[in-house]
């Protein structure tokens, strides 16, 4: 970029998605456009900026963190999971949609089940929020899911079937654990 | 593969669900092109302002930026912003970049095309405007008196000014025993999609062509306004909506969207503007912001006499241009007398222009503006008729034998059955109970009220003299390999069409979903159509999708007769195969029937005389009772169908912190024939916590000096999952007369009547304090001034 000097870029070494990433960013970069724009990760989404929808939200070693309030030179040495790495989709050229949630992370799946997204722009925060909790706390009561899920607005649903989803997951996941892609 | 001739009413797990999962949605944000600039917007710091000059050098100095706009430039460039819907209103003359002055805070004064969106902003603060402030027009009073004018050439603040009546309104109210008058006032909130709005323009001068990729919920009449504030020839325009993140009615217009097309024309370039949330709040449409006085009358035993209105609206800067809201006050007009049996009926409505954002649509569209004076007041008349609430609306509600009901103002309800659903509504509150340990709570200082709202949500709109006139194509294709495309101008802004259309395709054909692909938001492919508001899909984009599903499959079968020398009559489509009914041996797979129309032998040695090979089927569905023309009383129908519902909130009220926690809140809806129980369930709960919001937290807020106070979404309050109570839904079925499969659109309703029933339960709930609140949102902080004004 023109108006950057040689001074205000950073190097990055970081691990997105399980594969190495090298990049040479401006200092000022945030996590959410170095994801969006400089790797074409486009899912992660950005709702507001400032740090309250929780749409940009992106895994930093298996935490939740905002992509948003983040800069990419903070990344460097870490793990980061977007929504494209949490489940590895074959090719699947023919199959039903059914054949291919069965593909998917259990989460994912749960959410599908219980029709937990309309537009689906929140979701890739809510999903990531949820395999999050579920990693630490396999078995959240309603209360504690719907505390962890605060920080994440969904304009569409009314947050009733995110919640059903939720506790589908934990059920899912009990049978399925599936926790490649981090 | 499911046999899907029942396809319709299943709760099929949607379609589109895999890529918004994944994160391989794609939204405009998500797309990039080759050269493409990125603009940032300079926006008014005043309300109100005359623009003495604008200074564009510093910005044009540096480096990366390849285009800045003016309001000159618009003027050059383009023409004044068109007309989205005009319907007795004032059509202002105005462009996408303010000329001459600004009339509001956020108002686009000047945008930058740059290499980067830190350049782009950088440039922008390097602009330069002088500006000379006028007197702010902020309240409905301001403009009444107006100490300046938004538009001088107008000589008055008016946008709209209507009048209506039908019966003697005047002697029926002096003829009631008891006249419940109230002011209420409702406050200024909006949809707030979680995507705000982007563009992505890519204006191409050799072929004088332009592509729009944008969010929005009406690809083809944003191209046809394009054109028309471009005086670009139409078919040069493609538009294209890919995945859109919620819209609720804001998504409706191209004032913004006018900017990066102007910086894309003048730099040559693809230019695309990605809308901040700050922007979005204090630019993107508002709504509501409105005083109704209403004036019903009732006899002692509780039935209506009359209604009086008069409906005030708070238009912002205007409704008709830059959005296209200010007909939402002639429906609420329209509307007003709800579900009930009013004898007879008066309103007058006015439309200020202040000095506030644009007035656009919002989740509602004036169907919410008629239904919250009403509900709130239905209640007041309970408290002083002595009857029961739910009791007296049941003395007056619209019973199931009178449909179609030709309400006094002009609108024809199609079906419905309030009296059922009311007595639904007191088993599932187990109503009696709830009062009893209502009264033994408060004894325990725990103060829980219930509020009620009927709820009739007009879906489907036909409105004269613009971009929401009502009617919906649809174009049904099979493949040579015997799988299913669907073509329409409906968009899929969150709510399920790829997967419901599928449900209405596929049923004609006995085929699964997974056959039939649902093909919208790109006006080179579909057909024109009006896209998604008003509730309409399950009015109009399904209507016609099974029209032209069966025309198709007519056809197919005429075919199918002719090669296993059959009769039409005799066929029968199951398992993705055509076959003789009874006889599965004589059958031709979908697959084979394609294969052996368009390759093997062709149409020659298939198709029987009369026929062709082209599979598909084109179908227009229009409203068939909509009527323009007015009646000798003047009065016109716009809407095709009615969902119909009774609601109730259950609150608590904390009198020490004004704190209002929501307990219960209960559904009882009707939308007719439903398509998908699970998606139309969504809908329901979806749009009541839309309600709850702007009941309890969200509000558009500007001070007395016209500055914007709601900038960001600390100060304008979502609702998130800890505050919401689990939405309870009950259905019941009244097919729609006027529908071919009984359905009804039904994407408002959990939001019209939601704000009424939370207030009347937070009256409810305070009644032995002798409180009555009337202003929403319900704040902490109100809820206590009433509280401490009541001496407690
Ligand atoms: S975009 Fe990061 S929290 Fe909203
Ligand atoms: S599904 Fe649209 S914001 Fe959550």
């Amino acid at each position: 970029m023109a108006e950057m000097e040689a001074a205000d870029m950073v190097v990055i070494d970081t691990v997105v998605n399980g594969r190495p990433v090298h990049r040479t960013v401006s200092a000022r970069r945030l996590l959410s456009d170095f994801l969006r724009y400089d790797l074409q990760l486009t899912g992660t989404h950005v709702g507001c900026e400032h740090g309250v929808c929780g749409a940009c939200t992106v895994l930093l070693d298996g935490q939740p963190v905002r992509s948003c309030l983040t800069l990419a030179a903070q990344v460097s040495g870490h793990h980061i999971t977007t929504i494209e790495g949490v489940a590895e989709m074959p090719a699947l050229p023919a199959a039903t949609t059914e054949e291919r949630v069965r593909h998917l992370h259990p989460v994912q799946q749960a959410f599908w089940e219980e029709h937990g997204l309309q537009c689906g722009y929140c979701t890739p925060g809510f999903v990531l929020t949820t395999i999050a909790l579920l990693e630490a706390h396999p078995d959240p009561s309603d209360e504690e899911i719907r505390e962890t899920l605060s920080g994440n607005i969904c304009r569409c649903t009314g947050y009733r079937n995110i919640i059903r989803a939720v506790h589908r997951a934990k059920e899912l996941w009990q049978t399925a654990p599936s926790t490649e892609g981090r | 593969m499911v046999d899907a001739s029942n396809l319709v009413g299943q709760s099929v797990r949607r379609k589109e669900d895999v890529r918004l999962l994944t994160g391989h949605g794609q939204f405009v944000d998500d797309i990039s092109l080759p050269g493409m600039l990125y603009a940032a917007v300079l926006r008014s710091p005043y309300p109100h302002a005359r623009i003495r000059s604008v200074d564009v050098s510093g910005a044009l100095r540096l480096d990366g930026v390849e285009a800045v706009i003016t309001g000159d430039d618009a003027q050059q460039l383009g023409k004044p912003m068109a007309v989205t819907l005009d319907l007795f209103t004032k059509v202002p003359t105005i462009y996408p970049l303010a000329v001459n002055k600004v009339r509001y805070v956020g108002e686009p004064v000047a945008a930058v095309a740059a290499t980067s969106r830190e350049v782009a902003e950088d440039a922008v603060e390097l602009i330069v405007v002088d500006y000379e402030p006028l007197p702010p027009i902020v309240s409905i009073e301001d403009a009444e008196q107006p100490t300046s004018l938004l538009y001088e050439e107008w000589g008055h603040n008016r946008q709209l000014d209507w009048q209506f009546q039908v019966g003697d309104v005047g002697s029926a109210l002096a003829g009631a025993d008891v006249v419940i008058s109230e002011d209420f006032p409702h406050h200024r909130y909006t949809g707030v999609p979680l995507e705000s709005r982007v563009c992505l323009a890519d204006y191409r001068p050799g072929q004088g062509a332009l592509t729009v990729w944008m969010s929005t919920q009406a690809p083809h009449q944003c191209r046809t306004l394009f054109a028309q504030s471009l005086g670009l020839p139409e078919h040069q325009i493609t538009v294209i909506a890919p995945d859109v993140g919620g819209g609720f009615g804001t998504k409706l217009q191209i004032n913004a969207e006018l900017i990066p097309v102007l910086l894309s024309i003048k730099s040559g370039r693809p230019v695309k503007w990605t809308e901040d949330r700050y922007e979005n709040l204090v630019s993107g449409v508002h709504t509501r912001d409105y005083v109704c006085h209403l004036e019903v009358g009732f006899r002692r035993d509780g039935t209506m006499t009359g209604v009086k209105a008069s409906l005030v609206g708070n238009l912002g800067c205007d409704g008709t241009c830059d959005a296209a809201g200010t007909a939402a006050l002639l429906v609420a007009a329209a509307y007003l007398p709800g579900p009930y049996h009013v004898p007879a009926f008066g309103v007058d409505v006015v439309g200020y222009v202040t000095n506030k954002a644009p007035y656009g649509a919002y989740r509602g569209y004036g169907k919410d503006i008629a239904n919250y004076p009403m509900e709130r007041l239905m209640e007041m008349a309970a408290e002083k008729l002595h009857i029961d609430p739910l009791e007296l609306r049941r003395r007056n509600v619209i019973q199931p034998d009178e449909y179609p009901y030709q309400q006094i103002s002009g609108p024809l309800y199609d079906s419905g059955d309030y009296p059922a659903m009311i007595a639904k509504a007191r088993e599932v509150l187990d109503y009696e109970n709830f009062r009893r340990q209502q009264d033994e709570t408060r004894r325990e200082g725990k103060y829980l009220g219930i509020g009620f709202a009927a709820m009739l949500e007009p879906s489907g709109a036909a409105v004269p003299n613009g971009i929401f006139n009502g009617y919906e194509p649809a174009t049904v294709r099979m493949t040579p390999e015997g799988q299913f495309l669907v073509f329409t101008g409906n968009q899929d802004i969150g709510q399920g069409i790829e997967t419901t259309l599928a449900q209405v395709a596929a049923s004609q054909f006995g085929v699964s979903v997974d056959d039939v692909r649902v093909v919208f938001g790109d006006t080179n492919a579909v057909p024109y159509g009006l896209g998604s508001f008003s509730s309409r899909g399950a009015t109009y984009a399904v209507s016609a999708v099974h029209r032209a599903s069966v025309q198709l499959a007519n056809k197919l079968k005429r075919i199918a007769a002719n090669i296993l020398e059959a009769s039409a009559a005799d066929l029968v489509f199951t398992q993705g195969a055509v076959e003789v009914a009874g006889v599965p041996s004589r059958r031709l797979t979908l697959q084979e029937l394609g294969n052996k129309v368009y390759l093997w032998p062709g149409p020659y040695g298939t198709v029987p005389p009369g026929d062709d090979p082209d599979l598909q089927a084109t179908e227009t569905f229009m409203g068939p009772r909509v009527r323009w023309q007015p009646d000798e009383q003047g009065r016109i129908n716009l809407y095709t169908t009615h969902p119909t519902g009774i609601y109730a909130a259950i609150v608590e009220v904390d009198p020490e912190l004004g704190d209002v926690r929501l307990r219960r809140f209960v559904v009882i809806h009707d939308a007719g024939v439903i398509i998908n129980p699970l998606i139309a369930e969504a809908q329901v709960v979806g749009g009541v916590v839309q309600g709850m919001g702007g009941a309890l937290w969200e509000e558009l807020r500007y001070d007395e000096e016209g500055q914007f106070l709601s900038g960001d979404l600390t100060s304008y309050l979502l609702p998130t999952a800890p505050e919401i109570p689990d939405v309870e839904v009950y259905h019941f079925v009244s097919p729609s007369p006027f529908t071919p499969l009984g359905t009804k659109g039904m994407g408002e309703g959990g939001t019209i009547p939601t704000p009424a029933a939370i207030l009347n339960a937070v009256n409810d709930a305070l009644r032995p304090l002798n409180v009555f609140l009337n202003d929403l949102p319900i704040t902490p902080q109100k809820v206590r001034a009433a509280l401490r004004q009541a001496g407690h």
